[in-house]
């Protein structure tokens, strides 16, 4: 009992001082690639800092959904984050079916930002809350179906047995399929966790925005709580992907030996999808909104073909 | 464990390549822009270059090497290149135009690829103790080829379809290499040059035709009949 508090505690504390870093990291190099220095690799840990100590205005529109809404998202997003195995292969939680919960707690926390973006009485709310569900709708079927290709290959959606399965195997586990769903799941990254091509993470232009419209009407300390929950989300989904694809590094027991190893290959990992996504984000402009069902399509196919040849092969 | 000298390893690795090479052939179905499109072959190109290459030193087959180092500079290289150059001189600024539109084009190419999968699976009989390497990457190569003859029939513009050819080219090749490691070399020179001909050939055609009809639209020589 003691040992499971101590994993939590130790996830815990990884998940809240990683999260505003990964932030900060893609900021600095995306700047740098266009060639501006860029804000310091601290400065997400300062925005939240600066904006805990603001006072807060609150529209007269608003219920207590809205107020609710910042706890239960960031609250949300990290009981989701203690699910994925992150320096060690054990999870210090595993609930109703690993991955699903994940998941459907993402979906969970999405659904409270939308209602809250509407539950403002803002016209850009509403239009906020109604471009992410749309994208949702498009993206879950995807992650979904590169997910479910992962757990055929583990034989369980549990994400430990998942990744020790892939530890065993070690270089056998590397089959086309995976290619596919990889593909798949790194485009869903991008739309869940709002990166260029679907959404600029970077602007208020009122026209184009989609997470930054719905949490407009937000400020100080729920703002502070909201961004730090969608790094937190950013983070998971990061881990998530690099964990169960890469699992390399991943220690398979919570030994201090085993997290000092595990974490060196956690920020190794992290520092190369980071690289990736700053290049997309660079290397792309924001697409029309409704061309993201294109870019959508494709990742839906990857993923259907991911899972359509685990079975053919 | 010597990985660089496992077979089974080399296997893992070109079915590996081979699915990264069915990813951008879905990523130019879905991809507009033409000069994207362009690098997305020329990134394929080398791709099979490499497939190549990893074939050749797993099966100790050194006449490969021979034909990885002739697709790299001919397909990963020059055609882009002169592919480039032709849409700088001719100025193309529209995006390609496919037929069916994109989301469900590249359901289309879904169901394709399925095809080939199935076409491929029956050609796969472990029990004789054939080759086992071609049984994935022929499939992945099928569909490439399938998905080529899609891309073809999908666009309208000159220049898009030239693409479409080469990529469906790639897919024929990559199914020679996996199956008997390649065709002999005199074979290869040719289907090489044949494809670098046919590149200047179709650029300048690409160019005639845009010259006389102000437009690449092949569907618009039609109206020149009498």
């Amino acid at each position: 009992m003691i040992e499971a508090g101590w994993k939590v505690l130790a996830q815990l504390a990884l998940l809240l001082v990683m999260a505003p870093l990964v932030s900060g990291w893609i900021k600095l190099w995306k700047a740098r690639f266009q060639t501006r220095r860029g804000p310091g690799l601290l400065q997400p840990y300062r925005d939240i800092y600066k904006l805990l100590r603001k006072g807060m205005v609150i529209p007269e529109t608003a219920s207590w959904l809205f107020a609710a809404t910042p706890y239960a998202v960031f609250l949300v997003t990290l009981l989701a984050g203690l699910m994925v195995p992150m320096v060690a292969a054990d999870t210090p939680i595993g609930l109703f079916g690993g991955v699903l919960a994940v998941v459907y707690l993402l979906g969970l926390a999405r659904f409270f930002l939308a209602l809250g973006g509407l539950d403002a009485g803002s016209s850009f709310g509403g239009l906020g809350s109604s471009r992410e569900m749309t994208i949702a709708a498009l993206a879950e079927p995807t992650l979904m179906l590169s997910v479910f290709t992962v757990a055929i290959g583990g034989g369980s959606t549990s994400l430990s047995e998942m990744a020790r399965a892939a530890i065993g195997q070690q270089w056998h586990f590397l089959v086309p399929s995976q290619v596919l769903a990889f593909a798949a799941l790194f485009i869903v990254l991008l739309a869940e966790t709002g990166r260029l091509p679907v959404d600029n993470p970077a602007t208020h232009l009122e026209l184009t925005m989609i997470h930054e419209a719905m949490i407009l009407e937000y400020s100080g300390p729920y703002l502070a709580l909201i961004e730090w929950g969608a790094s937190i989300k950013q983070l998971l989904l990061m881990v998530l992907l690099i964990n169960v694809f890469w699992p390399f590094g991943l220690s398979a027991a919570w030994s201090l030996t085993g997290i000092a190893g595990g974490l060196g290959w956690l920020v190794v990992k992290l520092a190369l999808l980071s690289s990736a996504i700053v290049l997309v984000e660079t290397a792309n402009a924001k697409m029309r909104l409704f061309r993201v069902p294109e870019l959508m399509a494709v990742g839906f196919i990857l993923g259907a073909l991911a899972l359509v040849s685990t079975f053919l092969l | 464990m010597d990985l660089l000298h496992n077979p089974e390893f080399g296997e893992k690795v070109v079915t590996l390549m081979a699915a990264f090479v069915l990813v951008l052939q879905m990523a130019m179905v879905g991809q507009r822009s033409l000069l994207m499109n362009i690098r997305l072959f020329g990134a394929q190109s080398f791709l099979l270059a490499l497939i190549a290459a990893a074939i050749a030193w797993y099966n100790h087959a050194a006449h490969i090497y021979l034909a990885a180092g002739l697709t790299l500079a001919v397909k990963a290289f020059i055609v882009p290149v002169l592919l480039e150059r032709l849409v700088e001189r001719i100025q193309i600024r529209h995006e390609i135009e496919p037929i069916v539109n994109v989301p469900f084009s590249i359901i289309i190419s879904g169901g394709l690829t399925l095809v080939a999968y199935m076409v491929g699976t029956s050609f796969y009989h472990p029990e004789t103790g054939g080759a086992s390497l071609g049984h994935n990457t022929l499939s992945v190569a099928i569909s490439i080829f399938l998905i080529g003859f899609f891309m073809m029939l999908n666009r309208r513009k000159a220049m898009t379809q030239v693409l479409a050819l080469l990529s469906l080219e790639n897919g024929v090749f990559l199914a020679a290499i996996c199956l008997t490691y390649g065709v002999p070399l005199i074979v290869e020179l040719g289907i090489l040059f044949d494809v670098l001909v046919a590149v200047m050939v179709l650029g300048i055609l690409v160019y005639r035709i845009r010259e006389t009809l102000d437009s690449m639209d092949v569907s618009k020589l039609r109206s020149l009949r009498g």
